[in-house]
């Protein structure tokens, strides 16, 4: 007994201490670069990493390679712990941080303690409604009520539809939901007969769909936020019937949009959805104003909602998305890749490995952004807190009715 | 962990024939009871959609059950054993990412691959078992930190990017049919008697209970009691990587997180199955009972057209309620009358 | 393997002052030892971990898991497992988030409030336990499912906002330098060194070391750990005030994240997850040494993949090194 108790002690102090050799305190700073940090909620989805890549690969390319110390820390789901995240980021005196914020209004405070100490913070995709970040996200432009609407045409005005939706709770999720359903009330015809939650992932999309068809095997449309694969792959499990559906930007959906047999067996629809490319244009905005090219008081930046019918898929041969191309092959990527990743005009310095690895393109140097920025609209809760929404809210921008209700 | 429940402790140091009938009696009402609930439950399913309960949602429930049945085997037997198992997530994850990485981006049917990949995963569940039995680390928490290493570990090794594709013998064993049946079906079915064959025919089995009821009095009776209580989560971290094995055939593919969702359901298939969470007691067949209620739930409640909160609160008062219905008091009451 | 019965019950009163630093820091030592040894390398590697801000800011972080983790302690003495808590902190939070009020006045009747919704879902918890005899981790996981589901149905989006006096003064510094939240955290602690001495206290230790021992000597079992869910009730529901306080607004899934960390805090403190053994003043520092190690983790500049690694061995090794020392010291 003892003899083990001793053992155990020896191991475990050797294990120890090989754990506290990796600590030293960290590395004498260079005082030309500038530090940023990338916080990230959680990586391993195909959607975060991405959006992390792409900022790494900025990072790497000329001048910036130079320039800058980009850091990156993964928090997980939990607010608490992105809390902790940005206040040690202020601690050892950041000059910016690029960021998908958890919550869009528990970090509020920490935020405003570190724009107080002259901390910039980009917030992509995600917002928090403190006015002191920079808000860049695509959400204001309307993805809810303008796929609902696209979804409504391919319908005729009528019929059975799920609502695929992203996490409970989520005010992302709510947003996108409460457009859709602006839409889908005007129209009598159209019945919401199962609405579930996919959280945002392919697997428990298909896992969740496969559910409501067992209750519902003669739905007529789905309309769903990220993780749409997953509702082709669960209709295609229970039989050969596909329906309308609208989705966001994965590269299974996309191909399959454009795929002659998938289109036989009744799909159709429109690719519309959260592009990751929002980091990268977050990272270079940030980069900008930190050099000295451009002034920007802080405000809600609009990313323009990416919109791609079934009509306009097109595949890529190369690299990057060239000649109206904005998929690549499936033996280019996984399914699950999401394809608004890369944007011509935003970002010309990366391509696909890019975004699949975080590495630089060769040869490439950072190009100037075009000098206008589009501001978002109020919307409260999203990006702005105690404001009034504005009057455009729920406009449709995409599309227009090819039904009346 | 000890098990001071003199109830259990009396039935197996009895011994002898009258222990067997007296487990047959009490497991059996457990797993008949749970099974009733089942059916009940998908025929009421009737009053919610008439597209339930037919055999189309049978097949849903027990498709999407496999997962939850072969998961809860695992855990079911280290719970069997005194013990518990919170590293089935990260080893699901593990099995899934190892599986796409390894064989899928390579070549896709390479199937001699996969007892490789359970075999890796294997030996993170002996690692865990070490920790436990050798260091004496609780299990709670040496298989917490497992989990938390395994998925950090897993993190840096993917770079936060899973890649590669399905392995082809996933994809059969997901979405190919035998005989018209659906091959996931057939092969859930082999496993639970695979898996009843091992709880409750075997010596090994035999074993779990013993130490699951008193570690000393089995080793005094001469149980190999190392042996029986490493075995529990080597199966166990096993049967989660088959399970991610499973999921990337039924979705063609692996994502980080995908085993998060089944940690809680898989101690909740084990208990509503009428195992106890202290060990010693239960039998596989409740508790595939129990994981195949929790899946028919599942799909019932998704149909109803409430939201989500409320819901949530019927998801969770039917819980209980199937808790209330199968407490063990009931059952000797019962069996009481029975006499 | 029968588990030995709590020293601290059996012991004959001592003088007061060195019974209570006893008390402090048996099984609590080690403990201690590792907080302090960590927060001593975090100074070193971030020189603005000692003012009085950065202190704070840690506090306010520590004290919902702290509380939670305190909370917990309730249950796993007396021998079970409690995972209602994810759901209690959601509801408190929502409902402070929805129902503001304004005020040192409103701030009570929050806290009451709050107490009220963790009292009530203990009470629950503990009728399911001690009185129908339910396994504890099966019926709190019911109660948990549910009570999530209400969180999601008070509001189902994040949103709303905490009373502001709430908000400042619960996570602000008293004369600009000891936290708020340090010494809500601490009257707990001082709260239960009293409770301990109590019949009631002594009984939990009782009945998780043992319960028909407890039975026959008297001890009204069902009693005790009805009480001890309710204690940690009360104590979740503390935790969700101050999170609350922490984030300033509502979310539904808010107290999600803090479940599991709980249970990893009560073993860095040295309880046994068995019942019977442990206090709760070591869950508390052990609550507090998992938020610290996030700190120092990040402060090393380790590659946010790999943290993991680390938090799980530092897990571990804890638990090998309390097991391992109070071996010897039961030896000698």
């Amino acid at each position: 007994m003892k003899l083990n108790t001793v053992k155990s002690i020896a191991l475990a102090l050797a294990l120890g201490s090989t754990a506290l050799a990796g600590i030293q305190p960290a590395a004498a700073q260079d005082k030309e670069k500038f530090k940023i940090y990338l916080s990230l909620s959680y990586s391993g989805n195909a959607w975060q990493s991405e959006a992390a890549n792409i900022v790494k690969a900025l990072a790497a390319t000329p001048p910036y390679n130079e320039t800058v110390e980009l850091i990156e820390v993964i928090s997980g789901t939990d607010p608490q712990a992105q809390i902790s995240a940005y206040e040690s980021m202020i601690d050892e005196g950041a000059d910016g941080i690029v960021s998908f914020p958890i919550s869009s209004t528990a970090l509020n405070r920490t935020i405003r303690r570190g724009c107080e100490e002259g901390v910039l913070f980009f917030m992509y995709d995600a917002t928090v409604t403190e006015n002191c970040a920079y808000n860049v996200s695509y959400l204001t432009a309307g993805f809810g009520e303008n796929t609902a609407q696209a979804l409504v045409n391919e319908l005729d005005g009528k019929g059975k539809i799920f609502l695929s939706r992203g996490v409970p709770g989520n005010s992302v999720d709510k947003r996108h939901t409460d457009g859709a359903m602006h839409i889908f009330n005007q129209y009598p015809g159209i019945e919401v007969v199962s609405e579930y939650y996919s959280y945002w992932d392919d697997r428990t999309t298909q896992q969740e769909t496969a559910k409501a068809l067992a209750a519902h095997p003669d739905v007529d449309g789905i309309w769903a936020q990220a993780g749409e694969y997953g509702a082709v792959q669960a209709l295609l499990d229970a039989g050969d019937r596909l329906v309308p559906m609208t989705g966001e930007n994965s590269a299974g959906f996309r191909l399959a949009l454009a795929n002659p047999d998938m289109q036989e067996k009744g799909l159709s629809g429109v690719s519309a959805g959260s592009p990751p490319a929002q980091s990268g244009y977050a990272f270079k905005l940030m980069m900008e104003i930190l050099t000295g090219k451009r002034e920007l008081e802080p405000m809600n930046i609009e990313y323009p909602l990416p919109w791609v019918p079934a009509a306009s898929v097109q595949v890529c041969e190369g690299d990057v998305y060239e000649n109206g191309c904005n998929v690549f092959p499936a033996d280019r990527v996984p399914s699950s890749f999401v394809s608004e990743v890369l944007n011509p005009v935003l970002l010309p310095e990366v391509n696909v490995e890019s975004a699949l690895n975080g590495t630089p393109v060769a040869g490439a140097t950072i190009q100037p952004l075009p000098a206008e920025v589009v501001e978002a609209a109020n919307e409260p809760g999203i990006n702005c807190s105690r404001c009034e929404a504005s009057e455009t809210l729920y406009e449709l921008t995409k599309i227009e009715p090819t039904v009346q209700p | 962990m000890a098990n001071n429940n003199p109830l259990a402790e009396t039935t197996f140091v009895q011994s002898g024939d009258t222990r067997r009938s007296a487990k047959i009696s009490r497991e059996t009402i457990s797993a008949i009871a749970v099974a009733v609930l089942c059916v009940v439950l998908l025929l009421g399913a009737r009053f919610v959609s008439p597209s339930l309960g037919s055999w189309s949602q049978v097949e849903t429930v027990l498709i999407l059950g496999s997962f939850l049945v072969v998961l809860s085997f695992g855990q079911g037997l280290v719970i069997l054993s005194g013990g518990l198992d919170l590293s089935l997530p990260a080893m699901i994850t593990l099995g899934g990412i190892l599986a796409t990485n390894w064989i899928g981006s390579s070549d896709p049917g390479a199937w001699y691959l996969l007892p490789i990949v359970l075999l890796v995963c294997a030996g993170v569940g002996f690692l865990t078992a070490l920790g436990i039995v050798i260091l004496r680390v609780p299990p709670f928490i040496m298989s917490l930190a497992m989990s938390i290493i395994v998925s950090s570990a897993l993190l840096g090794y993917t770079k936060g990017t899973p890649r590669g594709a399905a392995p082809e013998m996933a994809i059969a064993l997901m979405k190919g049919s035998v005989f018209g049946l659906p091959a996931p079906i057939l092969f859930t079915i082999g496993f639970v008697i695979l898996g009843w064959l091992i709880q409750s025919r075997s010596i090994f089995g035999r074993y779990l209970y013993a130490i699951g009821t008193n570690v000393e009095a089995a080793r005094i009776a001469g149980v190999p009691v190392f042996t029986a209580q490493v075995l529990p989560y080597v199966l166990s971290a096993t049967c989660a990587g088959l399970v991610g094995i499973m999921l990337v055939g039924y979705s063609n593919g692996a994502t980080l997180r995908m085993g998060d969702d089944y940690l809680l359901p898989s101690i909740a298939a084990v208990v509503i199955g009428g195992s106890s969470i202290l060990g010693g007691r239960g039998t596989f067949l409740g508790t595939v009972g129990g994981a195949l209620l929790l899946t028919t739930l599942g799909t019932i409640i998704s149909a109803i057209g409430l939201e989500f909160g409320l819901r949530t609160i019927i998801e969770g008062a039917i819980v209980l309620t199937a808790l209330l219905l199968l407490r063990e008091e009931l059952f000797q009451k019962l069996g009481s009358l029975w006499k | 393997m029968s588990e030995v019965l709590p020293n601290e019950a059996s012991t004959s009163p001592a003088p007061v002052m060195g019974s209570l630093l006893r008390q402090l820091t048996q099984g609590a030592g080690l403990i201690v030892i590792l907080y302090v040894a960590l927060y001593a390398i975090y100074g070193y590697l971030q020189p603005r971990a000692l003012e009085p801000y950065a202190i704070a800011a840690l506090m306010n972080n520590t004290a919902p898991l702290a509380l939670a983790a305190a909370g917990q302690t309730f249950v796993v003495l007396s021998r079970g497992f409690d995972l209602s808590l994810a759901g209690v902190i959601s509801i408190c939070n929502v409902t402070l988030a929805v129902v503001p009020i304004e005020g040192p006045g409103g701030a009570a009747l929050s806290v009451l409030l709050c107490l009220a919704i963790g009292a009530s879902v203990g009470a629950v918890n503990g009728f399911l336990v001690a009185y129908l005899r339910l396994q504890s981790i099966a019926a709190t996981l019911a109660t948990m499912i549910i009570c999530q589901g209400i969180a999601l149905v008070i509001l189902n989006a994040p949103g709303g906002f905490v009373a502001e006096w709430i908000v400042y003064e619960m996570t602000d510094r008293l004369w600009g330098l000891v936290p708020v939240s340090g010494l809500v955290v601490l009257s707990v602690v001082a709260l239960w060194l009293m409770l301990r001495r109590t019949d009631f206290g002594v009984a939990i230790y009782a009945v998780g070391a043992d319960e028909q021992a407890a039975s026959l000597s008297g001890v009204n079992v069902r009693r005790v750990r009805f009480g001890a869910f309710v204690g940690a009730g009360l104590l979740y529901g503390l935790a969700g005030f101050m999170l609350s306080a922490q984030t300033a607004t509502g979310n539904p899934n808010s107290g999600t994240p803090l479940l599991l960390l709980t249970f990893a805090a009560v073993a860095l403190g040295g309880t046994s997850l068995a019942g019977g053994r442990g206090g709760l003043f070591a869950s508390v520092i052990g609550a507090a040494t998992l938020t610290l190690l996030q700190k120092v983790l990040f402060s090393t500049g380790v590659s946010s993949f790999y943290t993991g690694i680390f938090q799980g061995a530092v897990l571990i090794l804890a638990v090998v090194f309390s097991t391992a020392i109070s071996r010897i010291g039961e030896e000698k």
